[in-house]
């Protein structure tokens, strides 16, 4: 008994010395970031080809660092966006005239072209914070709040995520969550879904401001295979409801045998649409599931960065996209990073190139390219650098290319000859600077 | 927070504990090349400009978003 009570007695001690041991070397080898200022800055330029959208936004991502790994991360990006976007209205033999969006003037576009709004001009500006908290040694907590307001749009957002290390910190589990209050007052006034575009000065069809709800779940795996290689696997859960059209996009209305967009008279002494148009009409739930893997692997100094997502909504719309990069070091200070990324998508079930005008209307319809189908191809080249200063900068030009189709057997007459996908070419130049690390 | 750490226990188990390095064989991990977000600006960057072409967002975080984008 007395031998029991020895053994318990200096089983005790022991594991009282190395609780007291663990609970200070882990702290000693851990590697903690030094307490200050991160600054990370970006200029991009994003160009369109045809004179549709230009974007030129400057970013800054401010990062302050505290003891014990707690971080404080601010960001601010301001976009300047001007160019023209289809608005959803098909080809056609004869030139098309549109109601701006505005509803108090007109634009023509040429016979034969894609159905280009011009009238796009927009300043955007985006403000995030973020914190960073560990506990408890194994856990690791964030929070943050996000703000957008655009001249016919706001955001609202807020999010929270927890980690735990197990293995030796080889392992991480996380669960985050988002919500995302968004806001629309369009110009002109909200058009009430599947409403005919109407005249100049008529707005009897517009409705008040508009929300839109987003909820988002993302857990996530995060595990150290060996000295050389790193993985991720996540799964998204997104629920948006609320008012989920681009009040922007029209669908044209055709004749079901010639397939031309129904011809249109203004009323007598004003200006207005030469053809029948309604306003585009998505349902006001969408529900997707992603998953994401990521591998990083380390070889020799060079790193490959490979990534899939498969995405899947109740839109019907299912996505792949395989990202690649590279990072090949030259010399010492500097490296190239080739990037190559696919992207392909099934069209929403909603879809339309143009509505029958003599059948009823269907409840949802949309010809917004973006709900299409399509395949899109990155291709990019990074340089960077290690600055005297040993501050980090670097250049980065990508081509992105969008190619969609529709199947011939979903086209009527004059569609077959005319109807081509607004496929999109552009150009993505960033430049960056990262200091005060 | 008991259903998360149950969830995230069972996930470790089931698997990745065989797994790993030693914390003295974390060099190569550790460098800024190798984190999972190299450039967080970069990723945002892209994230927001697919997010207002395609159809999908997301994955690697929060599905983003926070614009009208035309």
């Amino acid at each position: 008994m007395a031998a029991t009570k020895g053994q318990s007695i200096s089983v005790s001690l022991a594991s009282a010395t190395c609780a007291l041991l663990g609970g200070v070397t882990p702290a000693a080898v851990q590697a903690q970031e030094e307490p200050g200022w991160d600054f990370n800055t970006s200029l991009l330029y994003y160009g369109e080809d045809a004179d549709r959208v230009q974007d030129l936004s400057i970013s800054v991502l401010a990062t302050r660092t505290f003891m014990d790994d707690r971080a404080l991360t601010m960001g601010l990006t301001v976009d300047a966006l001007t160019g023209a976007t289809p608005n959803g209205g098909q080809y056609q033999a004869v030139p098309q005239t549109f109601t701006s969006p505005s509803g108090n003037a007109v634009f023509t576009v040429p016979a034969g072209t894609l159905a280009l709004d011009d009238s796009f001009r927009d300043t955007r500006v985006a403000v995030s914070a973020n914190w960073t908290q560990p506990f408890s040694r194994l856990y690791t907590f964030d929070a943050g709040l996000s703000a957008s307001k655009e001249y016919d749009y706001m955001h609202l957002g807020a999010n929270a995520k927890i980690s735990r290390d197990f293995n030796q910190r080889n392992t991480t589990v996380s669960a985050g969550f988002a919500y995302a209050a968004d806001s629309l007052n369009p110009v002109g006034g909200t058009p009430t879904p599947l409403t005919p575009m109407a005249d100049v000065g008529d707005l009897s069809n517009r409705i008040g401001d508009q929300d839109k709800d987003v909820v988002d779940f993302v857990v996530g795996v995060t595990q150290v295979i060996s000295r050389n290689l790193v993985v991720q696997a996540n799964y998204s859960f997104s629920d948006s409801s609320g008012y989920l059209n681009d009040p922007y996009k029209i669908v044209s209305l055709v004749d079901g045998i010639t397939g031309d967009v129904v011809p249109r008279t203004p009323a007598p002494g004003l200006q207005g649409p030469s053809h029948e148009y309604v306003f585009e009409s998505r349902p006001d739930q969408r529900t997707k599931h992603s998953l994401y893997g990521q591998a990083k692997y380390y070889m020799n100094g060079k790193v490959l960065d490979a990534s899939y997502r498969y995405m899947t909504d109740d839109w019907d719309i299912d996505s792949h996209t395989v990202d690649l990069r590279f990072r090949w070091p030259v010399g010492e200070r500097s490296y190239f990073e080739p990037h190559l990324r696919y992207y392909t998508q099934t069209e929403a079930n909603f879809y339309q190139v143009g509505l029958v005008d003599s059948v009823p209307l269907p409840m949802y319809a949309s010809s917004d390219y973006r709900l299409g189908n399509f395949d899109a191809i990155t291709a990019g080249l990074k340089y960077g650098w290690t600055t005297r200063n040993d501050n980090d900068m670097s250049v980065r030009l990508e081509l992105y290319q969008q190619r969609g189709s529709i199947p011939a057997d979903r086209l009527i007459g004059s569609q077959v000859g005319l109807f081509e996908y607004p496929d999109l070419d552009a150009v993505i130049l960033q430049f960056s600077y990262r200091f005060g690390r | 927070m008991k259903i998360f750490v149950l969830v995230a226990s069972l996930l470790v188990t089931a698997g990745c504990s065989s797994m790993g390095v030693e914390p003295w064989d974390r060099d190569v991990l550790a460098k800024d090349e190798m984190q999972l977000t190299t450039d967080a600006l970069e990723a945002a960057t892209d994230d927001h400009i697919y997010f207002s072409k395609e159809a999908s967002s997301g994955g690697r975080g929060f599905g983003g978003g926070g614009c009208g984008c035309n």
